[in-house]
């Protein structure tokens, strides 16, 4: 699990969404992150902002509608993320957030991550307050460390 | 009920029943007018209340034509949707789309008027909705092309459809409900309706001409993005697309010619859909029958047993006489007031149950006019043929007075709306309402003159 330090509000601008993106904090280092959680007020996950969330927004609907991704034009990305760049957190987050309780064992993240298609959760403790997030590679590793190390019992 | 007994029963017994029906029947009526339920559900629960109620028994509802389900307009709408559903993927509408914005030039009022001259001629042989599903997105992805407003772009599209699919038996169910309690066959409507159509949308299209001419420009750069698109690269599927488009001719052929082969439209189109199933070797035909629009189909289904029901208690028998009433026999005054009535009803309520009421009303209105008269001779009298064009007029071009006044209407705000171009109830009639009253006009000379004056 990574602690976070940096999340969103559903009322930030998408603007100021990828800025946070681009330089939260990860590690020791700024250097970025592919997702953050929405919250609200109160500390509640309300929903979730990642990369494919920022596609999505500048992707419009009637390009999926029908088969037109072969008529698109030079700048037509360009000029459709200017015109997202006002527009409100909430409406483009993904709603559905998977969450586990922190002291849950792996297996439950590792369920969560495969049954809903997801590719992080947010980890909550015990009162619901975000503690931070587990990323698909935190549990790739988990399970590299157990292959790889013949010592080792399990567990996180 | 046939026509000797309803001849023999005039006076209608408002007993239990009768009340019952009656309330059912309004009930269900303002909750499809309410949209607090879907209409579907409405429809099928009013039918089995209908049913179980003992107004009519399962036997009316099932196998009657005038009492119940009439199959005939859900296998035509059922095969025509798995006939669209099999076509889509091979990307022929987006291909006849930017095929159109192209020979528009790219110039904006150019392909204003060519796209709802396409919308118009494919709603007359699909399904309205279907058509606007499928023009719509291209017109989106165009005016962004073009950084343009894409409202008007909607709106003329949502219009230009409900005028086109005026025009054929196929092109809008109320003309395939109206087709088959009457009788009458494909052509009788090439007849018949699609002149005046043609006539209504070369007006449409002059008045989109004073209303948007000047307004619309673009910058040459612009329209260098769209000339750029290859439409070639849409169709995904040549070989599909070959074979859909051999059965396509098939089966209008098979319209045309229904009559002299005395089959019924439904026949045709059930032979369309289940040939393309079988040449385009699909494995998987759950899925095509799965994207037909079912909660369309029940609702039909629903409904029909609702109007059965109060057509066997004799509500629809009352109104017809009242109806007679005020019209005292006069044709001519029945067919303008079915018209102009039709078109502000549809404008306003749904337009399928509004036919589905009003067939069973005319039939008994024509049994009161001619008792001596059954079958074909009734339905088919003379004087009768232009109530039904009035009918199938007023209540497709109504449609396209107020946003919720037909289907596609609806699928076009809510599409604007989906993209942030919310369309509002007032902006949609300030240019539906005046463009319908146009049409009807027109309908309405053409009614008088070809029928009244000419009779022809």
């Amino acid at each position: 699990m990574v602690p976070i330090q940096d999340y969103l509000k559903p009322e930030a601008t998408l603007r100021e969404a990828v800025n946070l993106l681009r330089v939260a904090r990860k590690g020791k280092e700024r250097q970025g992150v592919k997702g953050l959680p929405v919250l609200d007020r109160d500390g509640k996950v309300v929903g979730m902002l990642a990369m494919r969330d920022i596609l999505k927004a500048v992707y419009p609907s009637y390009m999926s509608m029908m088969h037109l991704g072969d008529f698109a034009w030079d700048g037509m990305v360009e000029s459709l993320a200017k015109q997202v760049g006002n527009d409100r957190v909430e409406a483009h987050m993904s709603r559905d957030v998977v969450t586990v309780r922190q002291d849950k064992p792996l297996m439950e993240c590792v369920d969560h991550i495969v049954t809903h298609n997801v590719a992080r959760l947010v980890v909550l403790d015990k009162t619901d307050k975000v503690v931070g997030m587990l990323y698909e590679r935190d549990l790739f590793f988990s399970i590299v460390k157990a292959m790889l190390d013949e010592n080792n019992r399990g567990g996180k | 009920m046939t026509p000797e007994a309803a001849a023999a029963s005039n006076q209608v017994v408002m007993g239990a029943s009768f009340w019952i029906a009656t309330a059912l029947f309004l009930l269900a009526y303002g909750l499809i007018v309410s949209e607090k339920i879907h209409k579907t559900i409405v429809a099928i629960f009013g039918a089995a209340l209908m049913i179980v109620l003992g107004i009519v028994t399962q036997e009316d509802a099932f196998h009657s034509i005038d009492l119940g389900v009439d199959w005939n307009v859900i296998f035509l709408l059922v095969s025509m949707m798995i006939i669209i559903n099999i076509m889509k993927p091979t990307g022929v509408f987006e291909y006849i789309a930017i095929k159109s914005a192209k020979a528009a030039k790219g110039k904006p009022f150019m392909i204003m008027v060519i796209f709802s001259v396409v919308t118009a001629v494919l709603s007359a042989f699909l399904d309205n909705v279907t058509t606007v599903l499928l023009i719509a997105p291209v017109t989106l992805l165009i005016c962004q092309a073009l950084e343009l407003d894409v409202v008007p772009f909607l709106i003329t599209e949502a219009l230009a459809s409900n005028i086109g699919g005026t025009a054929t038996l196929i092109g809008d169910p109320p003309n395939i409900m109206i087709a088959s309690r009457a009788h009458l066959d494909f052509m009788a409507f090439i007849y018949n309706l699609s002149p005046v159509i043609v006539v209504a949308l070369i007006a449409y299209v002059i008045t989109l001409k004073f209303i948007f001419g000047r307004r619309l420009t673009v910058k040459d750069e612009l329209r260098q993005r769209v000339m750029a698109m290859d439409e070639r690269e849409a169709i995904k599927d040549p070989r599909l697309l070959k074979k859909s488009l051999v059965v396509l001719a098939i089966t209008i052929t098979g319209f045309v010619l229904h009559g002299m082969l005395h089959l019924e439209p439904a026949t045709i189109a059930l032979f369309g859909a289940g040939l393309l199933l079988l040449v385009s070797g699909n494995k998987e035909p759950h899925r095509i029958l799965a994207e037909a629009e079912w909660a369309t189909l029940f609702f039909f289904v629903g409904l029909f047993i609702i109007i059965g029901g109060v057509v066997k208690v004799g509500l629809i028998r009352w109104m017809s006489v009242e109806v007679l009433k005020i019209t005292q026999g006069n044709l001519l005054g029945t067919s303008m007031i079915v018209m102009w009535f039709s078109a502000f009803a549809s404008a306003f309520i749904d337009n399928i149950p509004y036919v589905a009421t009003m067939n069973p009303l005319i039939i008994d209105m024509a049994k009161q006019l001619w008792p001596n008269l059954s079958g074909l001779q009734l339905l088919h009298h003379p004087d009768l043929m232009p109530v039904w064009w009035s009918l199938a007029l007023g209540a497709c071009l109504g449609g396209n007075g107020t946003a919720i006044g037909a289907s596609a209407n609806v699928i076009i705000v809510g599409m604007a709306e989906k993209m942030g171009k919310p369309i509002s109830f007032k902006k949609f009639m300030l240019y539906g309402m005046p463009l319908m009253i146009e049409s009807v006009l027109i309908c309405t000379v053409y009614v008088w003159l070809r029928y009244y004056v000419l009779k022809i």
